[in-house]
């Protein structure tokens, strides 16, 4: 049996369940490596080009602590997930990246997602990855049916049930039952926030203070597509809806705050970020950005949002 | 009388404030923390002991600053808050139509935006130092001149030098270039509070709303130089309140004494007593193996009983010292 490892970074919380459904039933085992800690942080950033972001440095340190314990890697190349809107150059590039610097790695396996360049070329893409592990066409396209059905599941499952991707991969259905009247909406990208050595357990402290999170996966595609067109138009961006969408779905529900959390050194973030921050204070939401690099120390963050929270909450009081 | 301390407890200095129950200022310390907080604040202790009448009952006490969770442990404190709504408390306290506040400290500077007494919006800087008190004082050391005469240099200056603030290093070597074209010292000096108040505008307060009336606090705003660069960049200028320094620490008095007086006397403050400044303390630290994550734990010990950790990155350790 094949054994394909899965770095736990970057696309993995997007679409871990759909990968692993797929790869299992072409006959894989699939691994997935340990939550981001220091040595996979200090091995990822060794290894990778000084100007890239921190989750691509951390996405390699996940590869490496993969090198010995899988026969093939898997990290699909998302290009495009629709018309005219691309993803950064940086996750375009990923798997040919991951080859240059990581060479002691196992195969890996790549398979482009490009809508853009039409239906055919999906498939043939994804017959390609298939053709590693079976040669029987109808096994790979069921494999690709279920490994579907169970994306919709699990984006359903979260923005139905509210709870975050954390939650739905490992089954812990117990949506925060925090009782507190303070809502404050966690924005950002999936692999920041949720991956909570690089974000500094930011959910968990904030749900530690009673305060209720709201995340952007707790809303559907559908409704954060729609919440970015009527800020932005059409997005530029693959992941713009995630932050612009779910800024402006949270601003107008009224939460009554919203933490946007990015990392140094990414461009579409820096651009987002601008046009949400100019957007709440538009409609006068208190709003705190963070801007999260490899510095350990949690002492400058914790005493921004223990200020953001008072600062919420005497407004709140009036 | 029933009185209230505040500690605010700084990268760069330790200041304490004891206030009375109508917020006047009984005793004050300032001090340089010199890298070794829980001497300062022992010592801080002491010095406002000195100055404390001694029917003064400390019902409350509050920290501050950086080292806010340490002086806790050391003093048994009421309350543990952060700095940016302590300086924010106090502002709005003694003058109370501030809209926005500027705070320079030593290793950090914020802004702080209010308006109808409520904070709508702050900023502080990121990991650069550039536009903080250390940087000062790091370039005075290089031009020989004392800290403390600073300011009078900048207002001597007619000509500043224009000096790049975006980074100590730029900084530094723009200083040196113009110091070997001959440019007098106090032109130098004034060209550097300058790119000080610059280099804050157009980073910490970048997008903020600056509001008349501007309040000017910090350690940093006993620097007449800076007060010019500020005044010169704004029509309204700012105002520099009494006891600029000690901002953080009355703000943090003042909190107590509210948080206390709502319980209404229902609480007993968990003040150690002045005593703690006999106390041998020690401070310690290892590394946590208990995960890839190798965490410095730091504890700090009186009389070989651990009262607190910190550090970790989970509870782990923080949890086996409530037990």
């Amino acid at each position: 049996m094949v054994t394909v490892g899965i770095p736990r970074a970057l696309l993995y919380y997007q679409y871990y369940p759909a990968w692993k459904v797929f790869l299992e039933k072409l006959g894989a085992k699939v691994v997935v490596s340990a939550p981001t800690n220091k040595s996979i942080l200090n091995s990822g950033v060794m290894r990778s080009v000084q100007d890239t972001c921190l989750p691509v440095k951390v996405f390699f340190g996940h590869i490496i602590s993969l090198v010995d314990k899988c026969d093939v890697m898997f990290v699909p190349a998302v290009t495009s997930l629709g018309k005219k809107s691309y993803n950064c150059s940086k996750l375009i590039g990923l798997p040919n990246m991951a080859r240059a610097l990581i060479p002691e790695s196992p195969p890996i396996l790549a398979p482009e997602i490009n809508c853009e360049k039409g239906r055919y070329n999906l498939y043939r893409n994804i017959y390609a990855v298939g053709r590693y592990f079976t040669s029987n066409p109808f096994k790979l396209k069921k494999a690709v049916e279920e490994a579907w059905a169970s994306n919709l599941d699990y984006q359903g499952k979260m923005s139905d049930e509210g709870i975050t991707p954390l939650q739905a991969i490992d089954c812990q259905l117990s949506p925060d039952v925090n009782s507190s009247s303070f809502t404050i909406a966690v924005i950002g990208h999936p692999y920041i926030i949720y991956d909570e050595y690089v974000s500094h357990r930011l959910i968990s402290q904030l749900q530690k203070k009673e305060v209720k999170v709201v995340t952007p996966e707790m809303v559907s595609p559908e409704e954060l597509d729609a919440a970015t067109r009527r800020l932005v138009g059409v997005p530029h961006w693959l992941f713009e809806s995630e932050i612009i969408g779910a800024g402006e779905y949270y601003m107008e529900t009224r939460v009554d705050g919203i933490i946007i959390v990015a990392a140094f050194g990414c461009g579409p973030d820096s651009m987002m970020l601008g046009i949400v921050q100019h957007r709440a204070r538009e409609l006068g939401i208190p709003i705190l950005p963070f801007s999260l690099d490899e510095h350990s120390s949690e002492g400058g963050l914790l005493t921004r949002l223990e200020a953001f929270l008072d600062m919420v909450k005497r407004r709140e009081r009036i | 009388m029933k009185a209230y301390l505040g500690i605010d407890v700084g990268s760069v200095t330790t200041k304490l404030a004891l206030l009375d129950e109508d917020d006047q200022l009984i005793a004050s310390t300032y001090l340089r923390t010199r890298g070794d907080p829980v001497d300062m604040v022992k010592q801080g202790l002491r010095e406002i002991k000195k100055q404390t009448p001694r029917e003064v009952e400390i019902s409350g006490v509050a920290t501050t600053g950086s080292g806010r969770y340490l002086a806790s442990v050391l003093v048994g404190a009421d309350l543990v808050k952060n700095e940016i709504t302590t300086h924010a408390v106090a502002a709005m306290q003694h003058i109370s139509d501030v809209q926005t506040i500027f705070e320079i400290g030593g290793q950090d500077s914020k802004i702080i935006v209010i308006r109808d007494g409520v904070v709508i919006d702050f900023g502080m800087n990121s990991v650069c130092a550039a536009g903080t008190g250390s940087f000062l004082e790091h370039q005075a050391e290089r031009l020989n001149v004392r800290i403390e005469d600073f300011g009078e240099h900048a207002l001597r200056s007619e000509n500043p030098a224009r000096i790049a603030g975006r980074c100590t290093v730029f900084a530094e070597s723009d200083m040196i270039h113009k110091q070997q074209l001959g440019y007098p010292l106090d032109d130098i000096i004034y060209g550097l509070c300058q790119s000080l108040v610059r280099n804050y505008l157009n980073n910490v307060a970048l997008g903020k709303e600056i509001q008349p009336r501007l309040v000017f606090q910090g350690g940093v705003a006993f620097n007449k130089g800076i007060i010019r660069a500020f005044n010169e960049a704004f029509d309204s200028g700012v105002y520099v309140p009494p006891h600029n320094e000690l901002m953080g620490a009355i703000g943090a008095a003042i909190l107590v004494r509210e948080e206390i007086e709502i319980k209404q006397n229902h609480h007993k403050s968990n003040f150690k007593g002045f005593g703690v400044s006999d106390i041998e303390f020690k401070t310690s630290s290892f590394i946590c193996k208990a995960c890839p994550n190798l965490c410095e734990i730091s504890q700090i010990s009186a009389d070989s009983k651990v009262l607190a950790r910190w550090g970790g990155r989970c509870d782990m350790w923080e949890r086996v010292s409530e037990s």
